[in-house]
């Protein structure tokens, strides 16, 4: 029982850190209707720049967060920009097809700055632990947990809130209505790039906390996407869901499993949950059901 | 498009893929020139043109599944990854000869392909692309983990043979790899003219409107998994016994990646097209390992060897471009091309 509980507890803390990186991916899907695995590349440039704020140049805290929340949001803004407005109203799958590519020509360059190394990244957190119901959950984690989830209210906030995330909504629901309204959708489009982009770049810097900068940072975009979509693609509370049982699910799966079947059951966990949950409910668990017509 | 003063004259030559005296003329030099290329070309060459005829196959499977069919697959490294250690279980473990070895690989990459195509059932476009990662992630952690691939450690696949004669080296595999991808264009050409073809172009482009005029998605749709997987266990297999070894990170991820940018780069539903864009991407990629070493020199800051991650910066310019500037690929470019010339002296 002990063990269960510290294996879902871990679970659970990454998986907050999974359901944000899911959030950005969603939050462009809703809108754009673009999947997007550029995301991956977003974060891991968003850590770097903390990085070189907070340990090259030793800036404080904040300077460099607000650092990398910059890289970010340019970062994304250019992609939006240079490489998925030439592709509005071309098939969908070109996008995604786009992103990826986005996603090669930066790992690229990732690969090129990190020189094969990884670096080690500062715990700027609290350290140390507590004990909750016999559990031991490391303050850091519990810390980045409680960010995330922030982040997460205050995005979910403007979505519903405010005007920008009323024109987001409107957009989402579709294109062509949102323009008759009087919104310009191009702007929304870039707006809500640099918004998952700032989401996305505290996921980066809160998951460099846990696994350092390193090559294999990036592809936390396909775990960022198999969230999305267990959770259903269009829905905010889907990601955060979609995360926690993620998170939770590898853990507990890792823990138990490994031992009989010589690891790497982490990395196959998440995929097979993926499989079964689209078998089931094609459009995840709470995605909306789209009714097809001819 | 004909030439002016060419005319079909009766069913048989209308429906013929090589029509003109002249195409016919090219066609047979086009063979002489790739038949005897190991007399006189270069061992480099040879390898080159081995791992690019693999390539044409598992993509023209790929092409069949998404550019005629509309399954968007990652998974056609996986299936290759099924063809090429089937291949080799059965010859290394149960001594079949390469020969009986390799269509049953096809066949057994097949049936896993209509396993892991159910899902497309339920379904299309994005999710599907994502349920078929899943089964790369899947396959890829079966074969290392099962006793039966080997492992970490890989299996030996024993090269083909007739009688006391082996076919063990590049040159000798040539003469097997490239009949192979010949026979296989040709089934996928004519496959992609007749019935099936057109029942995947009309569940592509829109599978309700397919299922209303009567074609039967679920078989289709399996029909397209299993082709598709078939190419790729083929290529697989021969891929098993041109290296004579198998691992499973012969078989990447990227790869796959690789194969749907190689059929951007050449153009969606076309069998021209996959060799247009295996062509290209291959140089492309052979072109930044050659360059490597200079570029290292360039940036001696960089330590290791840039090629893999210039590679995939270069490969993903690439793919930005041609979404941007040309998505229906480098097969749209040739016909113009071979419209503008067979009018040659007219603009239309």
């Amino acid at each position: 029982m002990q063990f269960f509980l510290e294996l879902s507890v871990n679970g659970l803390l990454i998986g907050g850190l999974y359901a944000l990186v899911a959030l950005a991916i969603v939050l462009v899907c809703k809108a754009t209707e673009v999947v997007s695995l550029a995301h991956g590349q977003l974060l891991a440039f968003g850590a770097l720049f903390f990085y070189a704020g907070y340990v090259l140049l030793g800036w404080p805290l904040w300077a460099a967060g607000l650092l990398g929340l910059a890289c970010g949001a340019v970062l994304g803004f250019a992609v939006e920009r240079l490489c998925l407005r030439p592709l509005i109203g071309q098939p969908l799958f070109s996008g995604f097809l786009m992103t990826f590519a986005v996603f090669m020509v930066l790992d690229g360059i990732f690969a090129l700055i990190l020189k094969g190394q990884a670096w080690g990244f500062p715990d700027f957190l609290p350290a140390g632990n507590i004990t909750i119901a016999g559990a031991r959950v490391s303050l850091g984690g519990l810390s980045s947990l409680g960010i995330c989830l922030l982040v997460f209210v205050l995005t979910v906030l403007l979505f519903k809130y405010t005007k920008v995330g009323l024109g987001m909504r409107a957009t989402a629901e579709s294109h062509k209505l949102a323009q008759g309204a009087g919104i310009n959708v191009r702007t929304i489009f870039s707006l809500v790039w640099i918004l998952s982009a700032v989401v996305a770049v505290v996921a980066g810097v809160m998951l460099a906390r846990y696994y350092d900068i390193r090559f294999m940072l990036t592809m936390v975009a396909f775990k960022g996407l198999v969230v999305a979509m267990v959770g259903g693609l269009d829905s905010l509370p889907g990601a955060l869901v979609g995360g926690l049982i993620l998170g939770l699910v590898e853990n507990v799966a890792a823990g138990y499993l490994d031992p009989y079947v010589g690891g790497g059951i982490m990395e196959v966990a998440g995929y097979i949950l993926l499989l079964l949950i689209l078998l089931v409910r094609p459009y995840g668990i709470f995605g909306l059901v789209r009714i097809e017509r001819v | 498009m004909l030439p002016c003063g060419t005319f079909n004259q009766d069913y048989g030559r209308d429906t013929a893929v090589i029509r003109t005296r002249l195409q016919w003329i090219i066609t047979i030099l086009a063979l002489v020139v790739l038949f005897t290329f190991p007399l006189y070309g270069a061992h480099y060459f040879i390898g080159l043109i081995n791992k690019m005829a693999i390539t044409i196959i598992a993509v023209m499977g790929l092409q069949l599944m998404m550019g005629y069919c509309g399954l968007i697959s990652f998974g056609q490294v996986a299936f290759m990854a099924i063809g090429a250690f089937t291949s080799a279980i059965l010859s290394s473990t149960y001594g079949w000869p390469f020969w009986l070895a390799l269509p049953v690989s096809g066949i057994v990459a097949g049936v896993f392909g209509i396993v892991g195509g159910t899902p497309a059932l339920r379904i299309k476009g994005f999710y599907l692309a994502l349920a078929t990662l899943a089964i790369h992630y899947i396959v890829a952690w079966l074969i290392l983990h099962l006793k039966i691939t080997g492992g970490v450690v890989g299996l030996h696949a024993a090269a083909p043979t007739i009688g006391s004669f082996a076919f063990d080296t590049d040159e000798t595999m040539y003469y097997i790899i490239v009949p192979v991808m010949l026979l296989m264009t040709y089934f996928a050409k004519n496959l992609a003219r007749s019935r099936i073809g057109r029942a995947f172009v009309a569940v592509r482009d829109n599978d309700l409107a397919a299922a209303v005029m009567g074609i039967n998605l679920f078989y289709y749709k399996l029909l397209g998994f299993f082709i598709g997987c078939f190419f790729a266990g083929i290529a697989g297999s021969l891929f098993a016994h041109w290296m004579m070894f198998v691992h499973v990170e012969q078989f990447p991820l990227a790869d796959a990646v690789f194969f749907i940018g190689m059929l951007i780069v050449g153009g969606l539903g076309t069998i021209t097209g996959v060799f247009f864009g295996t062509v290209f991407i291959s140089l492309l990629i052979e072109a930044v390992i050659f360059a490597s070493p200079t570029l290292t020199g360039w940036f001696p800051a960089m330590g290791i060897a840039p090629a893999a991650a210039l590679g995939a910066s270069a490969f993903g310019v690439i793919i930005v471009l041609f979404l941007i500037y040309e998505p229906r690929g480098l097969a749209h470019r040739w016909n113009i091309f071979k419209a503008s010339y067979r009018l040659f002296p007219f603009a239309y």
